[in-house]
């Protein structure tokens, strides 16, 4: 489809156009050394999980803006427009990856249930979609180790939260969880990112 | 057809004239060289920015949790009888006197025990972050040193975490180096990249008391790099007016 070459060639500019840049390798030196110290702390992968991935959603409510203003781009007209831009733009012109990605639209209502409120009707709640991400900068050089793996540990965990931040901006509350990590032994790192609903244009509650 | 070779002076390449096993370096070209390195692979600066702003208040967190479980697990050995309780009766002491003072006194106390608390807060966070630093400059250090001779003299290695490790990581390099060459090392910064844009609604004054804490990360990346180069000492940072910087390097002699 012609808007999908776009999307890959604005995250090509995007990258290209991109002046201060960084050693990949630093990077995941310092996300190395920040997950560590926390699960030194914590003594609790399951607790390190949720900083690592509130830490996200902080950074991705600032990341947002930052993206919005390079990209210049419009309002997406649905939730897998959302996806495409996420992958091969958002992605691309932060971390220099394009995740693939792999569309599940919205489940119709069961016939019978009960009619659904005013703000769930907007099409779409419930679509999702996983990303795939063939390169991780976060993980390289990284071995988890058997407690880390047992006890439940993603890695990438800030990413589901810089995901959950940034769409949040956008009026979309959106789910994101890892499904699979190559580090923990699987064939593939994925993240599924459901999307709960459409958020109206309110300020929000429960941060202040 | 040796001797000729080896009398008429070219330009050319000297070919092969013994019998014995030929050099193999001739068929190391540039291209099958640059394919034992691998591309290095890059990321936009402003992800890592994020990071180590975000980075501060989650190990501002992390550093409460882990002295709440520490003071925890000394309570229960007092309480075991492992430890001695004589700080337990102080503070149960304290309390009781504290309970007995008036309002206004028994404020500032709150007042003084609170802001100790947050210089603890604080002295933890700088220790993790400094940590995260070590870290850092350290595996940087090695692997931009990976293809040169060993430094002969301590002012290089200065110079080449001034010149090279700064802009690997901060995009620009040092502005300004001194030293009175008996160890100890000036680095200037004018704009230093993580106070560039730091503000406070409450004065300069204020931003540079504040800012001091985004310089821990740095003072760990110095320390770290300088340790991997075989040079062990003390880093410490100063703000004068933002965004300007400087870092104050001492290195004994005997290293």
């Amino acid at each position: 489809m012609a808007n999908r070459t776009n999307y890959k060639q604005i995250g090509e500019d995007l990258w290209k156009g991109r002046t201060e840049k960084i050693n990949a390798e630093l990077f995941a030196f310092t996300y190395g050394a920040l997950v560590v110290q926390l699960i030194q702390d914590y003594e609790d992968c399951g607790e390190v999980n949720r900083q690592l991935e509130r830490m996200g959603y902080s950074i991705g409510t600032r990341l947002i803006e930052d993206f919005l203003a390079r990209s210049n781009l419009g309002r997406c007209n649905d939730f897998r427009e959302v996806g495409e831009v996420v992958s091969k733009i958002g992605f691309k012109s932060f971390l220099n990856i394009t995740p693939s990605i792999t569309h599940t639209a919205a489940l119709p209502p069961p016939p019978g249930a009960a009619a659904p409120a005013p703000s769930q009707t907007r099409p779409g709640a419930g679509a999702s979609f996983v990303l795939t991400l063939e390169e991780n900068p976060l993980a390289e050089f990284v071995e988890m180790p058997e407690e880390a793996v047992d006890g439940g540990l993603w890695w990438s965990n800030v990413l589901c939260g810089v995901l959950r931040g940034a769409l949040e901006m956008v009026q979309m509350q959106v789910e994101a969880v890892f499904l699979s990590d190559v580090l923990r032994g699987d064939e593939s790192t994925e993240i599924r990112v459901t999307l709960k609903r459409y958020l109206e244009e309110e300020v929000p509650a429960g941060e202040d | 057809m040796a001797n000729r070779a080896s009398l008429t002076p070219s330009l050319q390449a000297p070919t092969v004239t013994s019998t014995s096993t030929p050099s193999t370096t001739s068929l190391l070209t540039p291209a099958l060289l640059s394919l034992s390195s691998p591309p290095q692979a890059q990321v936009d600066i402003h992800a890592l920015e994020y990071l180590l702003i975000e980075a501060s208040r989650t190990l501002a967190d992390s550093a409460r949790v882990a002295q709440a479980r520490r003071d925890k697990a000394e309570a229960e050995m007092r309480g075991a009888g492992w430890l001695p309780t004589q700080g337990g009766k102080e503070e149960t002491g304290g309390a009781r006197a504290l309970s007995k003072l008036k309002e206004p006194l028994r404020d500032e106390v709150e007042r003084a025990r609170r802001a100790r608390a947050e210089e603890e807060e604080e002295v933890a966070v700088r220790l993790r972050l400094e940590n995260i630093g070590l870290h850092v400059g350290g595996n940087l250090a090695e692997k931009l040193c990976r293809d040169r001779t060993r430094f002969a003299d301590p002012l290089d290695s200065v110079k080449f975490l001034c010149k090279e490790i700064w802009p690997a990581i901060w995009d620009k390099q040092v502005d300004n180096l001194r030293t009175n060459h008996r160890g100890v090392y000036v680095l200037q910064d004018a704009a230093f990249r993580p106070l560039v844009r730091l503000s406070s609604p409450f004065g300069s004054a204020e931003a540079a008391k504040r800012a001091k804490l985004h310089l821990a990360f740095p003072c760990g990346v110095i320390r770290g790099a300088l340790a991997r180069l075989g040079l062990h000492g003390t880093v410490t940072a100063e703000v004068t007016t933002l965004p300007q910087c400087t870092f104050q390097i001492k290195i004994p002699k005997n290293t």
